[in-house]
């Protein structure tokens, strides 16, 4: 049994040199998913940072409109633009978008009128149409401002208050979601479109040929390949996982052994996919739509990119039968409801029915030549 | 133990209606150099990859070392080494890395170092295939054919593509493994080739054997037939003159 699993070993080891020194097969396997991580994580990554651009004129000499500015200053909410002298100004860096706001203290603001003893005022917000949302939370946060300072000059019992705490939970964000389709598509990719590309080439050039001469058994190329597929598969996948939690944040909440152990399952699967199809094609010619065939529906279909309780029910239905689909389902189920394995019954049961069904087809149509 | 290594009879394989190989007979003795010689299409090919078993037999019987090669072909290819037409190797993969796939392939290790340096490619040892010269590739093919210590070894067009020095020095390794003890079957379209190296030829045409002799024996009844050429014969040819001019030294 040993000398039958030598060959397999030796050659998963050597593969898995030869896929290191490949640029071209680093590119497709790591960076490409990567480049498709920054970009998701750019546009749905956390949002912590709010700012706002502002343009402030400030036309009253008084000691408090003085303070308030410092105020708005410290404040990290505002980057002031100290560029912008006069309402015109404003306006023109606010049609280019540089400005989202501008604040207008006037003539006066902060004087302490007689009657009253106190200092008082009406600052101006001036917000461009097109950008609603600044000017309603610019308003109310200047609100909350002068509330406090209110409070300070007339003491007011206000009868109802709020009180806003955060959790100790983080909501999910939309790249938290997003990330298990992209894991996935990590995973098709390696699986798919490696072995459509290069058994075919290597038939051409009669690699594979010069293989057959020798005693080697087919399952025994298989297991070979399998083993050093999986293994560039969880290295793929880690790489994912240590840049969308380091720049992303992203939450993990299952274990980190379900995830390998899906991971493990999923790529065996997916490349027996492409194993059976760059199998089968004699030629390059062949097997690249073949590759698409097999891969497009997948990617589009099974929640690679868009999120599957968006498409018409009886497509969802369709795409349940995808192997990527209990795969991504699966993924998801652990990295954000932070289930074990063991509570993924359906997801394993169809992977495990594609892995049989997917390696009879490899087995029954692979070619030598 | 017989003193043929190879016994063919009646060797058949058909493509369609096409009869590629067609009723093939001959046998193989231990320790010699084997030709088999013939113009493109001949069968040459799928007759050597029959009995390599590589290619289903359609009709007669193949025996190698007293085993009947279509009813054990993994035995047969655990016994033989094969350098089919044009090998090509997994690119980005040493030398050393193919050589210790390939023994790992028949359950065995192998001392990569003295391989390759008995194929004179010791100091490619890390290099890529890719990176190799012509002979240099021929060579290394031969090095992979012989991890598993063969009995017969298959060498399709070995010298084909090649500058004059470096099938010279193939020659030389190719007489050095027969030295060896190793059968060697070769196939070639050079007849000095057939000539230097192999102690017997067949000829093949249309899938069948015209012709099986010593190269000496054949040349002698053709000559008994009355043949004369056309010109004079000459002590030397244009080759001996390019060898003698550019020396025998292998080149890249």
């Amino acid at each position: 049994m040993m000398k039958q699993l030598r060959p397999v070993f030796t050659f998963a080891k050597i593969d898995i040199r030869r896929l290191f020194r490949d640029k071209t097969g680093i590119f497709f396997i790591f960076v490409f998913p990567l480049i498709f991580l920054l970009v998701f994580g750019g546009i749905f990554g956390r949002e912590t940072d709010i700012s706002f651009n502002i343009g402030l004129i400030n036309n009253s000499d008084s000691a408090f409109s003085q303070n308030f500015v410092e105020q708005l200053e410290e404040n990290e909410v505002f980057t002031i633009n100290e560029e912008v002298s006069s309402e015109e100004q404003a306006l023109e860096e606010m049609n280019r978008g540089s400005v989202d706001a501008l604040i207008t203290l006037p003539e006066g603001f902060g004087a302490v009128s007689d009657e009253a003893g106190y200092p008082s005022g009406t600052a101006e917000v001036l917000y461009d149409r097109g950008n609603e949302q600044a000017g309603v939370t610019l308003g109310s946060i200047l609100e909350s401002v002068f509330a406090e300072i209110n409070a300070e000059f007339v003491i007011v019992e206000t009868p109802f208050t709020v009180a806003v705490e955060a959790t100790e939970i983080e909501g999910l964000t939309t790249l938290d979601y997003i990330f298990s389709g992209l894991l996935g598509f990590t995973i098709l990719s390696l699986g798919v479109f490696g072995p459509t590309t290069v058994f075919p080439r290597m038939k051409e050039r009669g690699i594979l040929r010069r293989y057959h001469t020798t005693p080697i058994r087919v399952w025994q190329y298989f297991a070979a390949n399998v083993l050093s597929n999986s293994f560039v598969g969880l290295m793929a996948v880690a790489l994912m996982f240590v840049v969308a939690v380091m720049l992303f944040d992203v939450s993990m909440r299952g274990d980190y052994i379900s995830l390998i152990l899906l991971t493990i399952l999923g790529t065996i699967v997916l490349f027996g996919v492409g194993l059976a199809a760059g199998g089968w094609a004699k030629n390059e010619n062949q097997a690249a739509p073949l590759a698409n065939l097999v891969a497009f529906p997948m990617m589009f279909l099974s929640g690679v990119f868009f999120p599957r309780f968006l498409m018409p029910e009886w497509l969802q239905t369709v795409s349940n039968f995808f192997p990527l689909t209990p795969l991504i389902d699966g993924l998801r189920l652990i990295i954000t409801e932070g289930r074990t394995l063991l509570e993924l019954g359906p997801e394993l049961a169809m992977l495990g029915g594609w892995l049989v069904l997917i390696y009879l087809v490899a087995f029954r149509v692979f070619r030598w030549e | 133990m017989s003193n043929a290594i190879l016994e063919v009879k009646n060797l058949k394989k058909a493509y369609g209606s096409n009869m590629a190989v067609d009723g093939v007979s001959f046998s193989v003795k231990r320790g010699e150099v084997f030709g088999i010689l013939g113009p493109n299409g001949a069968g040459k090919t799928t007759t050597l990859e029959m009995i390599e078993a590589m290619r289903p037999i359609d009709g007669g019987t193949c025996v190698l070392d007293g085993i009947d090669v279509s009813k054990n072909s993994r035995k047969i290819k655990q016994m033989i080494g094969v350098q089919p037409q044009t090998a090509s190797f997994e690119e980005k993969t040493k030398l050393t890395e193919l050589l210790e796939f390939f023994a790992s392939t028949y359950g065995e290790r192998v001392d990569t170092t003295k391989l390759l340096a008995d194929m004179q490619l010791s100091e490619k040892a890390d290099a890529y295939p890719e990176s190799l010269s012509g002979g240099q590739r021929q060579r290394f093919s031969i090095a992979a054919a012989l991890v598993n210590k063969p009995t017969v070894l298959f060498l399709d067009e070995p010298t084909t593509g090649l500058d004059p020095q470096a099938r010279r020095n193939l020659w030389d390794l190719i007489e050095s493994i027969r030295d060896n003890g190793v059968t060697v079957i070769l196939t070639t379209h050079y007849m000095d080739e057939a000539e230097k190296l192999c102690d017997r030829v067949a000829i093949m045409d249309g899938g069948k054997i015209i012709a099986l002799d010593s190269p000496d024996k054949l040349i002698k009844k053709l000559l008994k037939r009355g043949f004369k050429k056309e010109k004079q014969v000459a002590q030397a040819n244009l080759e001996d003159v390019f060898i003698d001019l550019t020396g025998k030294e292998l080149r890249a």
